[in-house]
């Protein structure tokens, strides 16, 4: 793999070469099931590929291991990262505190649901990652505002925790929450698949808007029309190893 | 970045067997790590080692002070160790009663660590103590009082204000809300967390709730039989966990 793509092409953000996923069940007799096999892909600026492919065909599998959320068992992930020399980190070898420095400045992650910290009001869920990159928490607040305001989460429900609220709400609030830091490389996880059409449509402006600012994004989308108003461009994933379990004695079966 | 804490190959046997075996680890400053796993896996005994509240048996140990000197932790001289658990470190015991005074008031258990490093003014003493009961949501207006008039929660928040008012850099929490009834549990995490992330603490926190450690850590440690079994970012161990140990750990919480 020529890594130094990163030095040559300034609009690179990510690169993943041969990622290959293997979860290993130890408490179900060790039953293997492979999730990705060699999967492939650069990502630039501007860029927004629409992973797509059948269910079980390890979309999500493969935004987790760029993400660092899942290990990959095969194959290397790297990442823009301008601060070194080699502009770039090589992921799946980084250390976690890097990996979290990583998630601080360069990638921003929007999951299938809302995994929220208890007790937090969704205003400050929503500023953290401008908190933690260390804006002033008074102009986080007020960008937090702006963005819960233009995906319609209603004024009376900033100031409470969003256990309560309902799958969309909390998916706007986790979309805020994804977006809000600008970040330049973006992984989305089917933002849209809980919303209405007015709100897909504001998802789907907010996603273009990133795009045009110059964000490399990955994303999973469900909805044909916003894959179509989003997509730059499509990459399948085959299902080779998704449907299939191999057993600890080495046997391949399919399910 | 230079790690803030640095063990290789720690370890620290009971009667020659037992305790905890060849522990690596890093803390870098600003990071919280949880120490996860069963009784008697060695994580109280490796925290123990991590803090120099025990002699080690082996591995070395090394931490790098605020003027960026590395020391040697295992050979450095006693009075040292005490100015630096005074000056760089804090220690939260899971029992309140083990981390307080009894005799003395809420106010003067907060003083106290301050007066040990030089602080003789008493009213700034005052103040300062009265102004991190606050920070630890109680109510400053109790400062004369005895530790024992306070509830276990209360006693335990005293107990971290204690810890924090020298600002250490690095804390260390042994099962800091075991004990505790699940809402006063809750409101101590939520401090945990503000204060780790405000203040830019290290932490190295050992429990046995996962639960609490997805809500405070970056990073986690799974040790069995005083081994540590899996390493790594919180959510990663938690979300595709690799050792069968860890994996029946995580199977065996109970969605809420």
């Amino acid at each position: 793999m020529t890594m130094n793509a990163f030095v040559t092409n300034d609009t690179l953000m990510l690169q993943a070469r041969g990622i290959e996923k293997t979860f290993t069940l130890h408490q179900q007799g060790g039953v293997r099931i492979a999730a990705l096999s060699g999967v492939s892909l650069d990502v630039e600026r501007g860029e927004c590929v629409v992973l797509a492919g059948a269910s079980g065909a390890g979309k999500s599998t493969f935004l987790r291991c760029m993400y660092g959320n899942y290990l990959a068992t095969r194959g290397t992930i790297a990442i823009r990262d301008d601060s070194r020399a080699s502009r770039h980190v090589v992921l799946t070898e980084a250390a976690p505190h890097e990996i979290i420095r990583l998630r601080n400045t360069t990638m921003g992650y929007v999951s299938q649901f809302l995994r929220a910290i208890p007790r937090v009001s969704s205003l400050d869920l929503v500023a953290e990652p401008l908190v933690s990159r260390g804006v002033d928490e008074d102009e986080a607040r007020a960008r937090a505002c702006a963005l819960l305001e233009r995906l319609n989460v209603p004024r009376r429900l900033w100031a409470l925790a969003p256990a309560t609220f309902s799958g969309g709400e909390q998916q706007r609030v986790n979309i805020a929450r994804g977006l809000i830091a600008a970040h330049p490389l973006l992984l989305l996880d089917e933002p849209t698949a809980s919303l209405d059409a007015e709100n897909r449509d504001v998802v789907a402006d907010l996603i273009v808007e990133a795009r045009e600012r110059g964000a490399a994004i990955v994303g999973i989308f469900h909805d044909e029309d916003t894959r179509e108003r989003v997509a730059t461009r499509i990459v399948r994933l085959a299902s080779a190893g998704g449907a299939s379990v191999q057993t600890d004695s080495g046997v391949w079966q399919t399910c | 970045m230079n790690a803030l804490l640095k063990a290789t190959r720690l370890t620290k046997r009971y009667d020659g067997r037992g305790g905890c075996v060849d522990i690596d680890l890093e803390v870098y400053p600003g990071e919280v790590l949880c120490i996860v796993g069963e009784s008697g896996s060695g994580k109280s005994t490796l925290l123990n080692a991590l803090a120099l509240r025990s002699e080690i048996d082996g591995g070395a140990l090394t931490y790098t002070t605020r003027e960026g000197e590395a020391l040697d932790l295992s050979t450095l001289a006693e009075a040292r160790k005490r100015l630096l658990s005074r000056t760089e470190w804090g220690f939260v015991h899971q029992n309140a009663r083990d981390g307080l005074r009894r005799n003395v008031s809420a106010g003067a258990n907060i003083g106290e660590p301050l007066m040990a490093i030089g602080a003789r003014h008493y009213g700034r003493l005052r103040e300062t103590a009265a102004d991190w009961m606050s920070r630890v949501e109680l109510d400053a207006a109790r400062i004369d009082e005895l530790p024992s008039a306070f509830s276990g929660g209360m006693q335990q928040r005293l107990q971290i204000a204690r810890n924090l008012v020298t600002g250490p850099r690095l804390v260390f929490m042994d099962e800091p809300t075991a004990g505790l009834d699940v809402s006063v549990q809750a409101r101590l995490l939520d401090l945990l967390r503000t204060l780790t992330s405000k203040l830019h603490l290290a932490a190295v926190i050992v429990t046995h709730d996962i639960g609490v450690a997805r809500l405070l850590a970056h990073r986690l440690m799974v040790m069995k039989d005083g081994r540590v079994v899996e390493s790594g970012l919180t959510d990663q161990v938690l979300d595709d966990p690799q050792h069968p140990y860890t994996q029946t750990l995580v199977a065996s919480v109970l969605p809420v």
